[in-house]
């Protein structure tokens, strides 16, 4: 070989890993990486859909999250100190809407909105600051100044005699709370209990990160937390905690396939020089795929990359097919073309399984059939025209082992099953349609699954806490945000009515924070004018004794109140409250949505009776039933798209062979280890969901490949030995690769792991069976 | 922010002679007492008083019954707390709501079960003597309880409690004169300096 071949040879490697590492660094730069889950959910099909995809990622419910801090060798009024400390001091933190520990806070309300509280609360509705209601309060607090209340009163005693905050904190606080002791919430174990709710969303999880990250730095500088532990629970907090460890363990695991990977492809082709060959494919096809999902959809989900990256392990088998085919004598383009018309076959295929993904119609799914798509096709394409030539041109024939040769022999003159399959068939098909399990995961939450342990904790907390059902939702429809209001407090009453007959322990509306505007006029309308009720304090305070002159601050409030701007849920949103209330409204297609969240219910079908007769626009979402039929939606869709997907390769098989009988041989092993991957994952009592779909469509793309290589008729043993050679390092490292995956106690990446492992061991097997037999039948 | 530890310094063993005082005090359940209550609130222009009866049930069984000038009857059983009022109806709710209230309860159950070591745990005691008269104060020592009281003060002769004090830390205070110092006549307007005069010759 001259040396100005190996000068070219060396010029177009660094090319290509300059072009690569250029592009990697322009993907690096402008790449968004988004992380909300929904992405991956199916497409809602109706009203009550679109709602529940808002309400599982934004709703009020799913921004709590439950606090429960402990300390075994602390006595309960430490522990208590401590849930003082940090409810202090989270109030404070802009991240959190709301926190509750139990303590009744007086200071809930902003103080510059103090005045305000005479239009927020109902004691105007049935009272007026007259002489007699005046007196009645006054004698009241006299007589509370000689009762055990009177440490809590007194500061507030001037400006508010007659308690209007003590009224709205006990309506701002959830009627079934935890077991108290000294002063605070205390779990049935032992520790404090807190509520706190977060601005950020709960799919949101980069932003949910932020909040649990400010929450333990302000846990860690209260002083004595250092023996206490401060535990979380909620679905923000899992959604942080469920990409942190899958992160962490496919991390973990993927190096280790590396390694053994790379340990392989050394033995299997002693050369160091394959293992740049082989990842050069790969490398541009994984870049090619980001750049066009990048230039399709804009913001990538990291969901599409972590699954990309798995569906193109495909692509790995094409520099290896090259590798273990180069024989003595040709030139690796040559060794290659042998092989390329298959391998051309190979790929289509498996873009076109990929192709169901995109026809799901989910948003996620898309933008991973495009990402797989363009990644296979260049990866398929450089491995053609490029990585020949700038292969090492010394190599080892891997046709000159005489092992792969025994093996070879062996596998021909195996016995001939041709029942096995039929049998397999029918075991497989019984399997699945006799499982006592559903097929379905019909539970959405399964797509980010939470380890059952810390979802029995948040049962246990959330039992506790009594916080809101995360089932039924009441909903208020309405064409602005203030007939919203007024619709809240018109069903309020009935409302009452179900928490009093123990339908539901609590209901939380709207209205309960701000009151429409209609309600706020009338109350400030009968607010008196201060000589008014200077008139009628100077003939209350007659009977008390009570500092002439104490309760100007009383007047002031009052006088401020008179002159107000109504507060809409605009001007209140500035304040901690009104960020809670702006999580209970919603905006869709020009109207406005009001939620309200339900706590303890008792009887469902009473409570979906009642809210029947609520009148027009409002109604009980049961998120449960939502859910299920959008997941029903979800498998049809999928399951029909997977099926066009599998006509379509039959048909593309067939045309590329001009042979129904060959394709037949190709599509039937793939189909029916695919069967019996679905069967095994049966027995096992797993519900299907959509990673083992991914996992499923990526174990057949490959078994395709061992199908097809194994069909092609070869009359030279040392093509066959080549052939033979290739499909064992592809199968041994899938199998390394994803069975690693399966001892991860991450459920995705197990099912993944576990999914694409049985299924390449199947795919191989009834490929060397039923492939195989083509040639000997014919 | 208040600095006293919330549950120190580690409660030393009471004087013996303060050990025996607190001891005799003990009254066997039940017991009741009528009580004069004179209390000096600074947001009022003359201090409050009012009469009713004291009753003891045994340990945490305590009763406040007023008569004048309204009536309204405080029971409390446990961390049970029920303030009936009337016109008003009852009213309940727990001790655990409010955790300093509970340790002065507990303070005021082991003075009347004459529980020297359960009052050494929750207070810091200091007595004093002088002839028959004697004066035991009670600091608190958890801080929650500190931000709203400063000391409670017991004033007796013989073996009978006559007064019972509580300063509360924002300087108001009441004092409850007990058995037939309830009847005795107070100044109009009642001073504090009267008040204490009533309870005992101690310089205050």
């Amino acid at each position: 070989m001259s040396e100005r071949v190996v000068l070219h040879r060396h010029l177009l490697l660094g090319i290509w890993i300059l072009v690569l590492a250029a592009l990697g660094f322009a993907v690096h730069r402008s790449l968004v990486v988004t992380s909300d889950l929904r992405a991956f959910m199916p497409p809602p099909r109706n009203a009550d859909q679109k709602l529940l995809l808002d309400q599982i990622g934004e709703g009020p419910a799913s921004r709590l999250l439950l606090l429960e801090i402990a300390a075994k060798q602390e006595s309960f009024e430490r522990i208590a100190e401590l849930s003082r400390g940090l409810a202090q001091v989270l109030r404070g933190d802009p991240h959190f809407t709301r926190v509750l520990n139990g303590e009744v806070d007086l200071t809930t309300l902003d103080p510059a909105l103090l005045p305000y509280r005479y239009l927020l609360s109902p004691t105007l509705d049935s009272q007026n600051f007259g002489a007699d209601f005046l007196r009645d309060e006054l004698q009241q607090r006299m007589e509370d100044l000689a009762s055990p209340a009177a440490g809590m009163l007194k500061p507030w005693l001037a400006r508010d005699p007659t308690l209007e905050m003590l009224k709205l904190a006990q309506r701002w606080t959830p009627a079934k709370t935890p077991q108290m002791r000294d002063g605070v919430w205390v779990a049935p174990g032992g520790g404090a209990l807190l509520l706190v709710e977060t601005v950020a969303p709960a799919f949101d999880p980069a932003a949910q990160g932020m909040a649990i990250e400010a929450l333990r730095e302000k846990f860690d500088v209260l002083p004595d937390s250092k023996g206490a532990t401060l535990e979380i629970s909620g679905p923000g907090y899992f959604s942080v905690l469920v990409n942190a460890n899958t992160r962490a363990e496919a991390e973990w695991l993927s190096g280790i396939g590396t390694f053994a990977f790379a340990l392989l492809l050394l033995i299997a082709y002693r050369h160091p020089g394959v293992l740049v060959s082989a990842a050069l494919p790969i490398a541009s096809g994984a870049l090619a795929g980001i750049t066009a999902t990048a230039l399709v959809f804009g913001p990538i989900h990291g969901i599409t990359l972590a699954f990309g990256f798995t569906l193109l392990g495909v692509a790995q088998e094409y520099p290896l097919r090259l590798l273990s085919h180069r024989r003595a004598g040709a030139s690796a383009q040559e060794s290659l073309a042998g092989v390329w018309s298959l391998l051309r076959l190979a790929i289509a295929s498996a873009c076109i399984a990929y192709l169901a993904f995109f026809a799901s119609g989910v948003a996620g799914l898309q933008q991973l059939a495009v990402f797989t798509i363009v990644g296979l096709i260049v990866a398929g394409f450089v491995t053609r025209y490029l990585l020949p030539a700038v292969l090492p041109p010394r190599f080892h024939d891997v046709a000159e082992s005489v092992w792969l040769e025994r093996l070879r022999l062996k596998l021909d003159s195996a016995p001939r099953l041709h029942a096995l399959p039929w049998i397999l068939l029918v075991l497989a098909v019984a399997t699945i349609g006799f499982a006592p399990t559903p097929l379905w995961q019909n539970d959405l939450s399964a797509l980010t699954p939470v380890p059952p342990k810390l979802l029995q904790r948040q049962g246990e907390l959330s039992a506790a806490l009594g916080s809101p059902d995360v089932r039924y939702l009441l909903v208020l429809d309405a064409a602005d945000t203030d007939r919203v209001l007024t619709l809240s407090e018109r069903i309020s009453p009935q409302v009452e009515k179900w928490i009093s007959a123990k339908i539901v322990d609590d209901v939380e509306l709207p209205s309960r924070y701000l009151p429409s505007l209609a309600t706020q006029r009338a109350r400030q309308a009968r607010l008196p004018d201060r000589a008014a009720l200077r008139v009628a304090l100077t003939e209350a305070e007659k009977d008390t004794d009570f500092d002439p002159g104490l309760f100007s601050p009383f007047l002031d409030d009052v006088e401020k109140a008179r002159g107000l701007p109504l507060l809409t849920p605009k001007a209140f949103a500035a304040s901690l409250l009104g960020a809670r209330l702006d999580t209970m409204l919603g905006e869709r297609n020009g109207h406005v949505l009001g939620f309200a969240t339900l706590s303890g219910v008792h009887d469902a079908s009473a409570l979906a009776n009642a809210a029947t007769q609520l009148g027009d626009g409002v109604r009980l979402l049961d998120l449960k039933a939502a859910s299920e039929s959008l997941v029903a939606d979800y498998r049809t869709r999928i399951g029909i798209a997977l099926l066009a997907a599998l006509t379509l390769l039959a048909v593309a098989v067939a045309v590329a062979f001009r042979d129904v009988r060959r394709a037949w041989h190709v599509i039937a092993p793939m189909s029916l280890a695919t069967l019996l991957v679905l069967a095994v994952l049966r027995v096992g009592g797993v519900s299907l969901s959509l990673f083992h779909l991914v996992a499923l469509t990526l174990a057949a793309g490959l078994g395709l490949h061992y199908a097809l290589f194994f069909e092609r008729r070869v009359d030279d043993p040392a093509e066959a030995r080549r052939t033979l050679h290739a499909t064992l390092v592809c199968v041994i490292s899938a199998v390394f690769v994803f069975g690693l995956l399966a001892t991860s106690s991450v459920p995705v990446l197990r099912a993944i792991g576990l999914t694409v492992a049985l299924g390449v061991a199947f795919h191989f097997c009834l490929s060397t069976i039923m492939a195989r037999n083509s040639q000997h039948d014919r | 922010m208040n600095t006293a530890a919330p549950s120190s310094p580690p409660p030393a063993e009471l004087a013996p002679e303060t050990a025996a005082l607190v001891a005799s005090l003990r009254r066997p359940p039940p017991a009741d007492t009528v009580y004069a209550e004179v209390r000096f609130v600074h947001v009022l222009r003359r201090p409050m008083v009012l009469r009713g009866e004291l009753h003891y049930g045994g340990a945490g069984q305590l009763g406040k019954r007023v008569d004048t000038p309204y009536h309204e009857t405080t029971t409390i059983a446990g961390s049970d707390v029920r303030v009936q009022r009337e016109g008003k109806g009852e009213r309940s709710f727990s001790l655990d709501r409010a955790p300093e209230l509970g340790v002065l309860l507990s303070g005021f159950s082991a003075l009347l079960g004459g529980d020297s070591t359960a009052l050494n745990r929750d207070f810091i005691v200091e007595a004093v003597r002088h002839d028959e008269d004697w004066r035991l104060t009670l600091k608190p020592r958890s801080s929650a309880l500190a931000k709203q009281l400063s000391a409670m003060i017991v004033d007796g002769r013989g073996g009978e409690p006559r007064c019972f004090t509580l300063q509360e830390a924002d300087g108001d205070a009441s004092t409850m004169l007990l058995g037939d110092l309830a009847k005795a006549k107070l100044s109009d307007p009642p001073t504090r300096e009267a008040t204490a005069k009533l309870c005992a010759e101690f310089p205050r």
